[in-house]
């Protein structure tokens, strides 16, 4: 076997055998060796010194130019860019009902940089889907194309859940950060807000002005001065 | 959407757990023993009821029926129609054949002539299939009807080298040449009359066979170029796949018949025929192979082979002990080690289901044609019994 | 109540306009005919191993996820006659092919649960891509391709990484193989021998639509035909049928049969085979202990990994490109 890694790889090239590396995402295992699932750049992210175990191959899904930022991390290896379990996303809500909100997810953040400015997978323009998303005139355009999920009422928030009411804390048209807990059934994921970092991220008010967070369940227009309370997600 | 994923799979998957589906696999792939649900061998097909000319109104008809109550009726029709020759289908070659014959060209000539004039085509077998739950323009019912219909007009009789009068000079094609104006169109029409409980594939190929050696045209009265007419008399009509008479000494095998398309699937390293719904669940390939009875060789000729996609790969995979968090503590180390499966080269946990995935390898396909052809193997034991089903 | 006029509903597209019903070709003479005969008949100038060159490219459709195009080299007889034209009849065609990719995305509503990704095809041919117009409607060879199509990545395709979500896969061919020399009555080995060729470069171009829109498989699948062919004019008894790759079936009087597969290199696996026609009288080197079906699937193979060598490096330019740019 070869040391020298190749610097990209196609699918079915063979990287290396499992006795000197792990296979990380964009890999798979075939007869005790290596090969890369996806075409590009050949990464080894080097082992950890503490837990003495292999260095993980992967094949990367971007451009170098992100590649180091996101090696950096050393969170849940992601195998595609779909949502999974523990995944953080950018959501619009398009339905608020009694025991539930319905949101369509917009994009599935990397764990690597939670800050969708500097989150380069293949959502690149994330601040334009955004902005897009968030204007009323592009709902339920493009709905049919993006996951649906559920925020059920007791996923909210983590304390009171029983006195949590779904229309003090969503609003159809705003933007939630989620995390995935969830594949959940044939149609809809499951998200939930229990945390300080999570929840409403952009929100407009009743006069469709976009709103700033004043506190954790509450949100202010900045033209009307008027509160509508909200389950905000803390700002960075 | 739902319609289309089935139809491109063989057929729908059954509702089977990763454990079931697990302890059909083990048991299908025991090495040179394979255990089958119903206790079948390996080679070995389901009951089944056969009947022939059930349909006053048609040229030539079939049912059959299988042990597990899903039926099948072929209704075979032939019309009268005249051949178009159009700009890219002319070459000088047949056209100065034409104007040499002229009309007191001889009949036979049409036949042994040119092999423009023995050509026939493929588009005069028209198969349609109709299955209930599908459109007709679903992916299923067009692929099985393709599937038949190949292998069908793809048939090629052999040459009257050996001065042997068989009617079927380039096959089924040929045999509906009336003369150069005029053919025979063939309309085969398939009614299944059940759901679908296995990839239909063998029941309908089988009835279609039947159909098409029952089916008789009427005997032609008019000569060489004239336009056809036909004696009216049903009694001296013919057989569309002549049959061993009186008069000639046939040997059964050196007649032409009709195409039959097996379904054959490997599991592990075997090989089995006829499978079951839950045995496709588990195969590792599967393969539709049509054969045909050689009229030279007395053998078994090798018309069509089609991979189907096997549904196993759709399937949803098993959760090792190991990785099961209600099984946290309960598993003894070393219980789930992964072990290299000879057969596809994946590594597996034994008891754990996981679809498969990949292709298969040439050797497993060679051995799965092997099966069919070899003689007195399943393919001669198929023809022989369909042989056996009373006809006229 | 309003009285609608009675309209016969024909079986073709109601959504679009239509070209008048019947054929409009323009008549063709037989001293026309006569004058293009034998001479003109386009001739292999390949070995019978030597593939046809093939360009493909990815990612030439920015709105999908994954695209590719494809296209054949046209014969030495077809580039003679584009140099000095001869007859308006072009004598032979050359496949050239669009693949795109969309997804993955969502199920719709009404689909199950799945815990792989799901994938659909659709394979059709331009109007104009065959010297017979086609209509707009996907007609059976078209959905018979899109099956085999499906099946020959199914098995390449690591589908439980990607739960709950589909990709759709539209390939487009602009112009198609011909199924015999277009001047060549059918013989009676005739079929639709194009479609296999077809097929072939539908595998290739949409592994690579699949590579670039990053979907995990466990190879890269080529396409690869091989066929038995007889060239002789006249009686066919004397001389047998011989194994050549990559037919292109205008160069060829009679093709006895042909086998398509599609091929996982890496792996030494095949995920689609589509083998048809009569292989009992080929006459194998002396010493080939192979029967005809293994050796006609042996050489598709052998036309796949030809085709899997231009795959394999137009993927990793895009790649190179990518990071570069």
């Amino acid at each position: 076997m070869t040391t020298t890694l190749p610097p990209v790889a196609i699918p079915g090239q063979c990287l290396g055998s499992v006795a000197m590396y792990s296979a990380g995402p964009g890999t798979h295992i075939q007869q005790s060796n290596i090969y890369a699932s996806i075409a590009g750049p050949v990464v080894a992210d080097p082992a950890q010194p503490k837990t003495g175990t292999k260095s993980t191959l992967r094949v990367s899904r971007v451009v170098p130019a992100t590649i180091r930022a996101a090696s950096a991390a050393n969170q849940k290896q992601r195998y595609n860019t779909l949502p999974a379990v523990d995944s953080i996303v950018l959501a619009r809500v398009t339905r608020v009902q009694k025991r539930q909100a319905t949101v369509s997810i917009l994009v599935v953040l990397d764990d690597a940089s939670q800050d969708p400015s500097q989150n380069a997978s293949d959502n690149d323009n994330v601040a334009s889907i955004l902005t897009s998303a968030a204007n009323p005139e592009n709902h339920n355009s493009t709905d049919e194309l993006r996951f649906q999920a559920l925020i059920r009422k007791e996923d909210v928030r983590a304390v009171e859940k029983d006195r949590v009411v779904m229309e003090d804390m969503f609003r159809v048209g705003d933007i939630v950060r989620g995390s995935v807990i969830s594949q959940g059934d044939q149609s809809f994921y499951y998200l939930t807000t229990a945390r300080n970092d999570l929840g409403i991220v952009m929100a407009r008010s009743d006069a469709g002005n976009m709103m700033f967070p004043v506190s954790w369940k509450e949100m202010r227009d900045p033209v009307t001065g008027a509160g509508e309370p909200r389950k905000v997600a803390r700002p960075y | 959407m739902t319609a289309q994923r089935q139809a491109s799979s063989a057929a729908q998957t059954p509702h089977l757990s990763a454990a079931e589906l697990s302890y059909l696999y083990t048991s299908l792939s025991l090495p040179n023993n394979p255990i089958r649900p119903d206790g079948r061998s390996p080679t070995q097909f389901r009951p089944l009821a056969a009947e022939c000319d059930i349909l006053p109104g048609t040229n030539g008809s079939a049912r059959i029926g299988f042990a597990d109550g899903t039926q099948a009726i072929v209704g075979v029709k032939a019309e009268v129609e005249k051949t178009t020759l159009t700009a890219d289908t002319l070459d000088a070659r047949s056209l100065s054949l034409q104007s040499d014959l002229g009309p007191s060209g001889d009949g036979r000539e049409g036949t042994e002539g040119s092999s423009a004039a023995t050509g026939g085509h493929g588009s005069w077998v028209q198969m349609s299939i109709e299955i209930p739950g599908f459109r007709d323009d679903d992916a299923l019912p067009v692929f099985l009807a393709e599937m038949m219909r190949e292998s069908l007009v793809g048939s090629v009789g052999g040459k009257d080298g050996d001065g042997i009068e068989r009617g079927m000079a380039g096959g089924l094609k040929g045999r509906l040449v009336i003369n150069k104006r005029w053919h025979w169109r063939l309309y085969i029409d398939v009614l299944l009359l059940s759901q679908p409980l296995s990839y239909p594939l063998p029941l309908l190929s089988l009835t279609t066979h039947l159909a098409l050696l029952s089916t008789k045209l009427p005997k032609l009265k008019s000569q060489g170029e004239e336009d056809p007419f036909f004696d009216d008399d049903w009694a001296v009509a013919e057989y569309l796949y002549p049959r061993a008479s009186a008069g000639l000494k046939f040997n059964p095998s050196q007649q032409v018949r009709p195409p039959v398309t097996l379904l054959v699937i490997s599991v592990g390293e075997n090989v089995i025929f006829d499978p079951n719904r839950e045995e496709i669940a588990v195969a590792d390939a599967v393969l539709a192979i049509s054969v045909t009875r050689d009229t030279e060789s007395q053998g078994l000729k090798l018309l069509t082979i089609r991979t189907i996609d096997p549904p196993s790969r759709l399937t949803q995979p098993g959760v090792p002990n190991s990785e099961n968090v209600n099984m946290l503590g309960a598993t003894a180390p070393g219980e789930s080690v992964a072990v290299l499966n000879p057969a596809t080269g994946e590594e597996e946990i034994p008891g754990v289901w996981r679809p498969r995935r990949g292709g298969v390898k040439r050797s497993v396909i060679a051995g799965m044609v092997k099966t069919v052809l070899k003689k007195g193997g399943v393919g001669e034991e198929v023809l022989a019994g369909l042989e056996g089903v009373q006809v006229g | 109540m309003l009285k609608l006029p009675l309209i016969k509903l024909e079986m073709n597209d109601r959504r679009r306009i239509n070209g008048p019903p019947g054929g409009t070709r323009p008549a063709v003479f037989a001293s026309h005919l006569e004058s293009s005969s034998a001479a003109d008949r386009a001739r292999r100038e390949r070995q019978p191993t030597e593939l046809r060159k093939i360009f493909l490219k990815t990612g030439l459709i920015p709105s999908a996820s994954g695209s590719s195009y494809l296209e054949f080299q046209p014969s030495a007889s077809l580039a003679a006659a584009r140099e000095t034209p001869k007859s308006l009849i072009p004598p032979s065609s050359a496949l050239k092919l669009a693949c795109t990719v969309h997804g993955p995305k969502p199920l719709p509503r009404s689909a199950a649960f799945s815990p792989n990704l799901v994938l659909t095809t659709h394979v059709k041919y331009a109007p104009f891509a065959a010297r017979k117009r086609k209509g707009h409607i996907r007609d059976a060879s078209e959905r018979d391709l899109g099956v085999h199509l499906e099946t020959a990545l199914r098995g390449a395709i690591i589908a439980e990484r990607w739960p709950k979500s589909g990709i759709d896969l539209t390939i487009t061919i602009l112009e198609a193989e011909d199924d015999r020399w277009w001047a060549d009555a059918p013989d009676s080995h005739d079929a639709s021998w194009g479609m296999m060729n077809v097929l072939a470069g539908c595998i290739t171009a949409a592994s690579a639509a699949i590579a670039d829109a990053h979907i995990d498989c466990l190879d890269l699948v080529a396409g690869g035909v091989a066929a038995l062919v007889s060239d002789d004019s006249g009686d066919s008894s004397t001389t047998s049928p011989r194994l050549m790759l990559d037919t292109d079936p205008a160069e060829h009087r009679s093709i006895m049969s042909a086998c398509v597969v599609a091929y996982m290199p890496a792996r030494d696996e095949i995920t689609e085979l589509w083998l048809k026609g009569d292989s009992s009288k080929a006459a194998l080197e002396n010493g080939d202990a192979r029967s005809a079906h293994e050796a006609l699937i042996d050489g598709a193979v052998d036309a796949a990994r030809g085709a899997y060598s231009v795959l394999g490096d137009a993927l990793r330019e895009s790649v190179l490109q990518t990071i570069q740019s």
